[in-house]
């Protein structure tokens, strides 16, 4: 009996080891076999909508290919599509922000473009139609391996209702340095006791890696030395801008902290809570749906981006992209159709800024169109575009930032002193590093 | 001619229990112990979430990475996760021990009926809402504008102080216990009222009868024969501590910092799930389990043991 | 049989301290409801204005329809309902199974069975999440209730919970039944389930209640909308619409409806050590 019983056992146990058990197959493209596409992407309720329309067009016009259609919370994506792939089951086309896109090339997850199904001559005339050097970060080896769908910046928009209430003049007064963005949030700020009821600016926490360290470079400082090899240059820097952060936070003039509601989400309700908040272009088709009586008040503006009094660099906060890309495991006529999809998507690149949630493509025909001009602010978006860099897209980009969430948060919320906090992420980005 | 009889018979029990027992036997082997030897098995491997290739073969060196002292510093290591599960643990469970009995002994000393049960149904209300909507509305209660610092300054007469709820170590940690404590003290002062139901009355008779005073009859009687459900509480208590995770994560997701709640159930999902390290995380999840197993064996053999004699 | 009392507080210091309890405990509920009708102005205004000014149902009908006005929420709350009740069916139809195979059969290894059916309960689930999702691909049930039910079919705690009561449910009525002649799966059906009514109650309570709440699994398995659950429903609510509290608060509300009604008709079974007891008793 006990044996019999120890038998089944094994048997129970090696059953699923022998289900594990995958092939692939190679076999001729054949354009007409019915396909499905599974597509990922975030959660933006205007760009879904612009999204399901086309995609309706384009399974009408090829009645072979059936398009699935799936959205996530951004940072749910993020977990969900590294989790999909890692038990080797990812979609076929997905898109994430550039810094946690770069692993996935890598290690040799996605595809490189498929010129011709993505309506292109061949890779010059890629490059060709797109603003120089967005491609080069998805580049590795000569060959391309992403589409921009997005290419996005942040700037500061500023509600002109609540600088005049605290007598302020919003097209005069309004911050240039980060100096004078603590001194003009301290005079914006309502508190009831410690509490803030009212801010003047708050940070974007917690993407550190776009706000912050542009805020370092700025004073001189750097992420990584030249060749990457060495982490955090320039102790002065970082620690000035550490020290930034701790004066803002609660344990220094209060005027803001990463608990607080995010201001962004804020700053569209116009509830008199947030003068400033650091967001993108696309946060206008928000506000016009959220609260179209303040949209069109004409009672808020966009500035650039601050630098410091005494900077050493004149930079802006960064920049960053999402890239639709093709898993490389999926079935070659899969791909082909889902490079088919993003050509077809990515054609139409007024729309999506007009009305498919006023995202930027890089693209040359759009930075010359009228459309973009049109946008108001949009030569803002472009002046601190043209003034900043790529986010730091490295493959364990997402783990750096942690730690530089670690190190600012540490600073401002846990009275961790900016020295120790700045050896602690030394050591463990310099680790982070070692072991690419 | 008896005993063949008997053996057939013994062994044909022996064929159905085995049946009615396999069913869940082939459950538990694939969902239960085929995925906790795979994550045995990657514990020894550097294996990224991303990566094609091989993973390396490490041996032991994830665990020796997880109890590496000279980490100790790092604000995320292991090693603090161990101290802030430890706290997280010790810091809701006694609270939830202490509490739960008083209230349970206070309950089984009323009169009416129906307040027992109208007390009992109230404090068990938290535990059916989901950790998810739990989260969220202490969430907006830890707000600095929220209920927790109003009630908390009025009691304490002090206005305007921003308790920092969500921001200070400290305070986050308390957060998360209140969060946790709120949620199942109901729970566990039923567990209570039903131990304290089991003890017949007959012995209280008797001791009253041996002129014992109500203090006495307490301590030397009561607690001891309620020795086992203590037993039992304190280690579920422990062990629904130590799988604690969405509040922690939903904390975590709203801008709190991560370091005095990294408990270790939240490392092993943001080293695994964000961070791709799934060979460190699988290494982590191991000691958890040896922990929770540890455990476990503790209370079988102290039940076991507790024949509790009337 | 009252028990006298045994301290020497007086009944005005009992009656605090529950009265305190029942506060800190009913408060954040009430909270839920009365935010769940202001608006996120009212909600944050100081001190806290208990009662609205107003209902305010824009919250529930931005909490019904959802991030990008799908009303995907019906069909969110239809998925935990069905989960949750068919994972507590098979939960209740397994383990009463399995638990009646340990208590009352004897056969080589059975206690070796019942230590690994224990040492289960003690896997985090965090632990085998990714392992099982790949078993989960690998039977290609992602993304379907199969997926979200399957890994839940029978809890341990619910074979423990059957084999203790089991345990001392009388061996002479089994073989009564197989002296007349009844096969082993009738006896089981017929004589041993009904007999366990106060251990199914709860068991199916508690098991739905736990995969209600259940967060991390359908994160991994459920991407579509549509087969997504209400607390994934809830979180990502909560995260798009963060500064807007009265319509998080509804929809906090109506996603715990289900489990208030749950619990309100069957109250006696949530309190359910002593419904044990008393059937014991009798």
């Amino acid at each position: 009996m006990k044996k019999t019983f120890i038998v089944v056992l094994l048997i129970a146990l090696l059953l699923p080891l022998s289900l594990f058990a995958q092939g692939s197959k190679a076999t001729a493209v054949d354009e007409t076999k019915p396909v499905t596409i599974q597509y990922w992407t975030h959660e933006d309720p205007a760009r879904t909508q612009l999204e399901t329309e086309l995609i309706a067009k384009f399974m009408a016009d090829n009645p072979n290919i059936t398009v699935v259609r799936s959205t996530q919370a951004s940072v749910k994506q993020i977990e969900l599509v590294q989790t999909a792939f890692a038990a080797n089951q990812g979609p076929d086309m997905f898109n994430l922000p550039i810094e946690n896109q770069y692993a996935y090339i890598t290690n040799g997850r996605v595809a490189p473009v498929d010129y011709q199904a993505a309506g292109y001559a061949n890779k010059q005339d890629l490059l060709d139609k797109y603003m120089d050097g967005v491609l080069d970060t998805v580049t590795v080896g000569g060959e391309v391996y992403g589409l921009p769908l997005e290419l996005t910046n942040w700037s500061i928009y500023l509600n002109k209702k609540v600088f005049r209430s605290a007598g302020l003049d919003p097209e005069k007064d309004y911050p240039k340095t980060w100096e004078e963005m603590a001194d003009i949030s301290e005079k914006l700020v309502i508190r009831d006791g410690d509490i803030l009821i009212r801010r003047g600016f708050d940070f974007r926490y917690p993407y550190y890696l776009t706000f912050f360290v542009p805020m370092v470079e700025q004073l001189g400082g750097d992420l990584l030395s030249a060749d990457g090899k060495k982490a955090i240059i320039g102790d002065e820097a970082w620690l000035k801008a550490l020290t930034y952060m701790q004066q803002w936070g609660p344990s220094g003039r209060n005027l803001g902290s990463p608990t607080y509601k995010n201001a962004r989400n804020l700053f569209n309700q116009d509830n008199n809570d947030i003068a400033m908040a650091h967001t993108g272009l696309y946060q206008q088709g928000r506000i016009e749906k959220d609260n179209p009586a303040f949209f069109n008040s004409g009672e808020w503006m966009v500035i650039p981006y601050p630098t410091f009094k005494d900077a050493v660099r004149d930079v802006a906060a960064c920049y960053y992209g999402h890239f639709f890309m093709v898993n490389a495991d999926s079935d070659p006529a899969v791909q082909k159709a889902a490079w088919k999809l993003s050509g077809y998507l990515l054609s139409h690149g007024e729309e999506y800024l007009t009305r498919g949630g006023n995202i930027i493509q890089p693209t040359k025909a759009l930075f010359a169109s009228d459309t973009l001009k049109n946008m108001p602010y949009s030569q803002v978006f472009i002046d601190d575009m043209a003034r900043s860099h790529m986010i730091y897209y490295g493959e364990n980009s997402a783990q750096i930032q942690t730690q530089i969430r670690n190190a600012v948060e540490s600073v401002m919320l846990s009275g961790v002193s900016p020295e120790k906090a700045l050896a602690t992420l030394r050591a463990s980005v310099q680790e982070i590093i070692d072991e690419q | 001619m008896g005993t063949r009889k008997y053996r057939g018979i013994e062994r044909k029990q022996a064929r159905w229990g085995f049946i009615f027992v396999l069913p869940a036997m082939l459950f538990f082997s694939l969902f239960s112990f085929y995925p906790i030897i795979n994550a045995i098995y990657t514990s020894f491997f550097d294996k990224r979430a991303l990566s094609k290739l091989p993973p390396k073969f490490l041996g032991l060196g994830n665990y020796i990475r997880l109890f590496d002292p000279s980490r100790a510093a790092s604000d995320l290591s292991f090693l603090n996760s161990l101290k802030s599960t430890l706290v997280f643990t010790l810091g809701t469970f006694i609270p939830l021990l202490i509490v739960s009995l008083i209230l349970a002994v206070f309950i089984s000393n009323l009169s009416s009926n129906k307040t027992k049960k109208f007390l009992q149904i109230s404090y068990y209300t938290p535990a059916i809402l989901s950790s998810v909507v739990a989260a969220t509305i202490w969430m907006i209660i830890f707000d600095p504008r929220g209920l927790g610092n109003q009630w908390l300054n009025a009691l304490m007469n002090t206005p305007g102080v921003d308790r920092r709820w969500l921001v200070d170590p400290v305070m986050e940690q308390v957060s998360t216990m209140v969060i946790y404590f709120w949620k199942y003290i109901g729970y566990f002062v039923i567990l209570f009222i039903t131990g304290l139901a089991s003890i017949p009355p007959t012995i209280y008779e008797a001791s009253t009868i041996d002129g014992a005073t109500k203090n006495q009859v307490f301590w030397r009687i009561t607690l001891p024969l309620l020795k086992p459900t203590v037993v039992l509480v304190s280690v579920m208590a422990m062990l629904q501590c130590l799988k604690t995770f969405s509040t922690q994560y939903m904390l975590y997701s709203n801008g709190a910092p991560r370091a005095p709640i990294n408990v270790i159930t939240f490392n092993i999902y943001v080293t695994g799930i964000q961070q791709q390290y799934l060979g460190r995380a699988s290494a982590m999840s191991v000691v958890l389990f040896i922990m929770m197993l540890l455990l476990t064996l503790l209370q079988f053999k102290t039940t076991k043991s507790e024949n509790v004699e009337y | 049989m009252q028990i006298e009392k045994r301290f020497t507080l007086p009944k005005i210091g009992i009656y605090l301290v529950l009265l305190v309890m029942l506060t800190f405990t009913l408060m954040p509920i009430i909270f839920m409801v009365s935010a769940s009708m202001m608006t996120s102005r009212q909600i944050l205004k100081m001190p806290y204005t208990w009662i609205p000014e107003g209902i305010a149902w824009e919250n529930f009908a931005k909490a019904i329809q959802g991030n990008d006005k799908t009303y995907i929420f019906v069909r969110n709350i239809s998925n935990s309902l069905i989960v949750s009740t068919s994972v507590a069916i098979t939960t209740v139809l397994i383990a009463s199974l399995t638990g009646y195979g340990l208590a009352k059969f004897r056969f080589r290894g059975r206690n070796t069975v019942f230590m690994m059916i224990m040492a289960t309960m003690m896997i985090p689930f965090e632990a085998i999440m990714i392992p099982l999702y790949m078993v989960v691909m690998a039977l290609r049930i992602q993304n379907s209730y199969i997926g979200l039910i399957l890994p839940f079919l029978v809890s341990a705690f619910g074979v423990f919970q059957m084999k203790q009561f089991l345990t001392t449910f009388p061996t002479e009525f089994l073989d009564a039944a197989r002296v007349d002649g009844m096969g082993e799966f009738g006896i089981y059906w017929r004589i041993v389930l009904p007999n366990c009514k106060p251990v199914i109650a709860t068991l199916l309570i508690l098991s739905f209640r736990s995969q209600w709440d259940n967060l991390l699994w359908p994160l991994l398995v459920s991407q579509s909308d549509k087969m997504k659950t209400i607390p994934q429903y809830i979180s990502s609510f909560a995260l798009e619409r963060s500064t807007d509290e009265g319509a998080m608060m509804a929809a906090a509300l109506l996603a715990s409806i289900p489990m208030f009604i749950l619990f309100m008709s069957l109250t006696k079974y949530f309190i359910g050590g002593s419904a044990i007891y008393e059937s014991r008793k009798g």
